[in-house]
């Protein structure tokens, strides 16, 4: 447990004064030591694209458009019938996500669920960006819904919404959907070893 | 497992071995409200729409375990000859159904838009209707949502 | 059948026969707020009456002083009951509050041989019915007399009262007693004017209990004890059983039997769900002897392969080196059916005898095939039809109802079975594809001189249950398929009208209107062609090419009107451009313009003109909401629907994937204008589908200079 809170914390001292507020590193300085703040470049780089192999994947880039409008399938096509997000991204006044969409998957029918299913809002649109962009979209506040890094790493690593990628249940034809191409467990340590290694976006 | 809840303002409770079982076959085989269709089994084709806590949900894909102390309605619930709702009465005006099946569908998830929206443009009936009608009845169907607008705002003032 | 119906006795069902309908009648209408069938129960029924050996029923007449009238055609959403009841009431001097219309089945009444199909029913019940009513009318009105002591010359008939000068008594009242009817000669019929309900746009009668959700469905029919059943089928083309392992599946809750039949297995449970989720639970294994493609099929259903069939023969054929032809090639795809309510059956056998109730289109043809492959007397088998979710031919084969009856066989109680949405699409009798290659040519007056439509397409109607195998022998084409494939330009000197025909390893069939939808868009896609190469008014030019004889003129009439009310003008202006297109199917002309614009790269109708002269409109407003679901659903087909064969299977299987008009892609504005250019009515519920794919083709052509030659269009 304390191992996890420290990796929590690298990125925030390092990244503390750009981006977070001070007073977390105040109240927790006394949990790091210098030697864990060493950054691994090739370690860095490798962890981040194993991280953006997984939000890439059609099973989270389908519910990031950017044209409001959901994707299917693992080719993403529109969401069929004219389903769009909406205002709100819950789908439209009538006819939402949640008419068809609950909060488990439905073998019966194999429509996907998870709580909250829906499209990411607007200002997390994925769609046409590079793997870079997708990261400072991410990491940005003004963008990824005022998320700190700790709470941004709670969001990708336990949110039921974003975990429903490992656990995405058969489709129409009850044929089972294609997970990420990284498992659950190592797309937590490579989103925590990133963090921890400053967060920081390789270039290309 | 004993699953309970509101249908059609009258509480029921139902015993079934599986949770998952589709809301769409308790309502049918087990509580006998043969008004909620089955077209498709895959939420695709709206038949057998129907309103969970007034919202339009597409029962054949709705564990019944989710219906546990909620208010369900259903085509049976919303309306009936002495009493028709906006929707049936502007469906009634207009002459709607042909063949009749997905009609049931098509009426709740109109009344649960009009719900939100008592007075919806083209545009928002072409977004939130998108239900399957294979005699399509589409033309009537415009009209007689608009219709039911109309009789929604009369009966609200 | 017309004609000897005014000699032939009809009975007037009494004791035995009622309960035995009753009986059944309140297991499919078992919930009590149900249709009012349940009135039937306590209500007058007049005494049987007759040879006894044709236990032909058309009306009941109830305590309340309603009739019943028991439809020898289903409802199957055209608004035959609507028709019928307007029909029958009028000869009977009821009120259309005061007749109630159910179909008939096979014990309790006559049902029709041939079916509910071809968009028959109104106009062939028009003389039938009529004769039917009014013989009725008489009948009671002789017992009236009887009763009151008056002469019968005396006695007048309105709102189902008997009446004199001084009494009157209700029809109920009249019959009352009656053992032994008097059956009269048909009398006179009324003269069209003085029908009250025929030829007005009163509202269908079905309408109410299908808004209130208390129609009763096949989907929707009960037998007391039943079980439910989910069949696995083969999902390869050709395929057949090969092993199976359901061991874990016989172990779930609720599964009472799993059976393996012919090239099915069969799960029966208590109920459907649990039916449903043991079925995913079990392996099966085919045979698949060869992986079908897109490309085989292409390949059998082409112009120049299989057998040929000479439709149409005027004047001479093209000279092939003739450099002045214009020659274009035309394809439409494999159709679903895609009825929301999906096929199936509730079966009992027990005792020798077997009740189905079901939807189906050919009740006595369902009775006939479950007789035969049970090897038991048909008088043993009853077949209950319901109300249908949709028809459009698909109902026309039931092979279905003999997989429930053996399911019901196996198990010793009734059972009910209905297909998933995806073995309705794998499982479809579809519309079969077609390619045609049309050939012209204008003479100097630019005029068309010579016009030939070759086509090929699989079977409609050949191997289907309505035709015996020895009708394609005897009539050389399958003439389904070449419904629409004949010139309608009679006045053209050279014409030919070629069919080739294939079977192809799977189902094709009837799909509403048959070769209509296809054959029309290649013939009228071409015409307009033709016209913009001759520089001519299209409308000028199709009204130039048409001889003046009865059916000419007729279909000029359309025309004509439909390019008036439409203001039919070749100009595209803003963006929008109109397209005309005409046909005759089956009697009834029809000629649509369809207003067209590109919106975001898509195909929008914005507006469509119809015109069609089917004769008698019975019920005005239903002839035109056929209209408007027919164009809607030729729309929804040549724009957005196909099937095609992907692993050697039938694809897509589920709605979505297979696109469909929605009611977003409906045009905002539909008018249609009823011609009446005969005295008797006609089919309405398919000639409307023939034109508006070419009318929609030829508007596109005016905005983008495309010619559309295949279905689903795309635009290039």
């Amino acid at each position: 447990m304390k191992k996890l809170k420290i990796l929590y914390l690298i990125p925030l001292l390092l990244l503390g004064g750009i981006l977070l507020a001070s007073n977390y590193s105040n109240k927790k300085s006394d949990y790091i030591s210098l030697k864990e703040k060493t950054i691994h470049p090739p370690k860095n780089k490798d962890n981040f694209d194993k991280m953006m192999d997984v939000l890439t994947h059609p099973r989270c880039m389908n519910c990031h458009p950017s044209d409001n409008i959901p994707k299917q399938g693992i080719e993403s096509h529109p969401h069929y019938f004219g389903m769009e997000g909406g205002k709100n991204d819950q789908g439209f006044e009538a006819t939402k996500c949640m008419t068809c969409h609950q909060t488990e998957n439905n073998n019966y029918s194999g429509v996907p669920g998870a709580p909250h299913w829906g499209l990411a809002p607007q200002s997390m649109a994925w769609k046409g960006l590079t793997r870079q962009e997708i990261a400072a979209v991410m990491l940005n506040k003004e963008t990824n819904g005022g998320k700190n890094h700790e709470e941004i790493i709670k969001h990708l690593t336990e949110d039921d919404l974003v975990l429903w990628a490992w656990n995405p249940g058969v489709n129409a034809a009850g044929i089972k959907r294609e997970k990420p191409p990284v498992s659950q467990e190592e797309f937590k340590e490579v989103v925590e070893a990133w963090f921890a290694d400053g967060a920081i976006i390789p270039e290309k | 497992m004993k699953i309970a809840f509101s249908i059609n303002n009258k509480d029921v409770s139902v015993d079934i071995l599986d949770g998952n079982t589709p809301l769409l076959w308790v309502i049918r085989d087990i509580l006998d409200l043969k008004g909620t269709k089955f077209g498709c089994g895959k939420a695709a084709c709206g038949a057998c729409t129907l309103h969970v806590n007034d919202v339009a949900v597409r029962s054949c894909s709705y564990a019944v375990k989710f219906a546990e102390g909620k208010n369900i309605t259903t085509i049976e619930g919303l309306g009936n000859a002495e009493n028709p709702h906006p929707v049936q009465q502007a469906w009634i005006e207009e002459v709607v159904p042909q063949c009749g099946y997905c009609q049931p569908g098509f009426i709740m998830a109109t009344a649960a838009l009009l719900k939100e929206n008592n007075k919806p443009t083209d545009e928002d009936i072409d977004k939130n209707i998108i239900n399957i009608c294979r005699c399509a009845t589409y033309y009537r169907m415009r009209k007689a949502i608009h219709r039911a607008a109309e009789l929604t705002r009369e009966t609200k003032i | 059948m017309s004609k000897n119906i005014s000699r032939r006795k009809f009975l007037v069902r009494g004791g035995l026969g009622t309960l035995g309908v009753l009986a059944i009648g309140t297991y499919v209408l078992r919930n009590p707020i149900r249709r009012q069938i349940i009135d039937f129960a306590d209500s007058f029924i007049a005494p049987y009456s007759g040879t006894g050996t044709e236990p032909n029923l058309w009306f009941e007449i109830t305590k309340n002083n309603t009739i019943v009238l028991h439809s020898p055609k289903v409802e199957m959403g055209q608004g035959t009951f609507t028709g019928l009841a307007q029909i029958a009431a009028d000869e009977l001097d009821i009120n259309i509050d005061q007749i109630e219309v159910i179909a008939a089945s096979t014990a309790s009444g006559v049902v029709d041989s041939l079916g509910t199909g071809g968009s028959l029913s109104v106009a062939s019940l028009w003389q039938p019915l009529r004769e039917m009513a009014a013989t009725m009318r008489e009948m009671i009105k002789i017992e009236a007399a009887k009763k009151l002591q008056i002469p019968l010359a005396n006695l007048s008939t309105k709102n189902g009262i008997v009446s004199s000068n001084n009494q009157q008594i209700s029809y109920v009242d009249a019959i009352k007693e009656v053992t032994e009817w008097k059956i009269p000669d048909t009398p006179k019929l009324k003269d069209l004017k003085d029908y009250k309900l025929v030829g007005k746009p009163i509202a269908r009668i079905d309408l109410k209990t299908k808004v209130f959700g208390n129609s009763i469905f096949g989907m929707d029919a009960e037998m007391e004890n039943m079980l439910h059943a989910a069949i696995i089928r083969p999902e390869h083309i050709g395929a057949t059983f090969k092993s199976a392992n359901y061991q874990k599946a016989e172990k779930m809750p609720g599964i009472v039997k799993v059976v393996q039949i012919d090239d099915w297995v069969g799960i029966i449970a208590e109920t459907y769900a649990q039916a449903l989720a043991a079925k995913m639970e079990v392996d099966v294994e085919w045979n698949i002897p060869k992986i079908w493609t897109e490309e085989d099929i292409r390949t059998l259903i082409s112009v120049g392969n299989g057998s040929e069939m000479v439709v149409q023969k005027e004047g001479n054929l093209l000279e092939k080196d003739d450099k002045n032809i214009l020659e274009i090639e035309f394809k439409s795809p494999l159709g679903a059916h895609a009825q929301m309510e999906p096929n199936g059956a509730v079966a009992s056998f027990k005792d020798g005898k077997i009740t189905v109730i079901l939807s189906t289109q050919v009740i006595g043809i369902t009775q006939n095939q479950v007789a035969k492959a049970f090897a038991i007397d048909k008088d043993n088998v009853n077949i209950i039809p319901t109300y249908l979710g949709g028809g459009f031919g698909r109902r026309l084969n039931t092979s279905h109802a003999i997989q429930a009856v053996q399911l019901s066989k196996e198990i010793g109680r009734p059972v009910k079975y209905f297909f998933t949405r995806k073995e309705e699409f794998q499982n479809d009798m579809f519309r079969p594809p077609t390619h045609h290659i049309m050939k012209g040519k204008l003479n100097s007056d630019g005029l068309i001189e010579n016009l030939e439509h070759h086509f090929a397409s699989g079977n409609v109607a050949i191997d289907s249950t309505l035709m015996p195998g020895i009708a394609h022998t005897i009539l050389g084409a399958d003439f389904g398929a070449i419904r629409g494939g004949s010139i309608h330009y009679s006045a053209i000197k050279n014409i030919r009208s070629i069919q080739w025909h294939k079977t192809l390893p799977f189902a094709t069939s009837w799909w509403r209107s048959l070769g209509l939808l296809a054959n029309t868009f290649a013939i009228e896609s071409f015409v307009d062609e033709l016209a913009l190469q001759s520089n001519k008014n299209p409308v000028t030019l199709r009204l130039a090419q048409i001889k003046d004889n009865e059916e000419g003129v007729r279909l000029k009439n359309v025309i004509e009107k439909a390019a008036k009310e439409s203001k039919y003008s070749d100009e595209v202006v803003n963006g929008r451009a109109m397209g005309f297109a005409c046909s005759t199917d089956t009697g009834t002309p029809c000629a649509q313009v369809a207003e067209v614009s590109i919106v975001n790269s898509e195909i929008t109708v914005h507006k469509i003109t119809c015109v069609m002269d089917c004769g008698i409109a019975v019920n005005p407003d239903q002839v035109k909401a056929q209209c408007e679901g027919a164009m809607i659903m030729a729309m929804s087909a040549s724009m957005y629907e196909k099937m095609y064969i992907e692993d050697g299977q039938l694809q897509p299987t589920i709605f979505g994937p297979y696109d469909m008009a929605l009611l977003k892609h409906t045009p905002k504005e539909i008018n249609i204008h009823l011609l009446q250019g005969v005295d008797k009515p006609l089919p309405v519920g398919e000639p409307p589908l023939g034109p508006i794919a070419a009318a929609i083709g030829n508007a596109v052509r005016r905005i983008t200079g495309q010619r559309l030659t295949e279905m689903p269009f795309k635009l290039s």
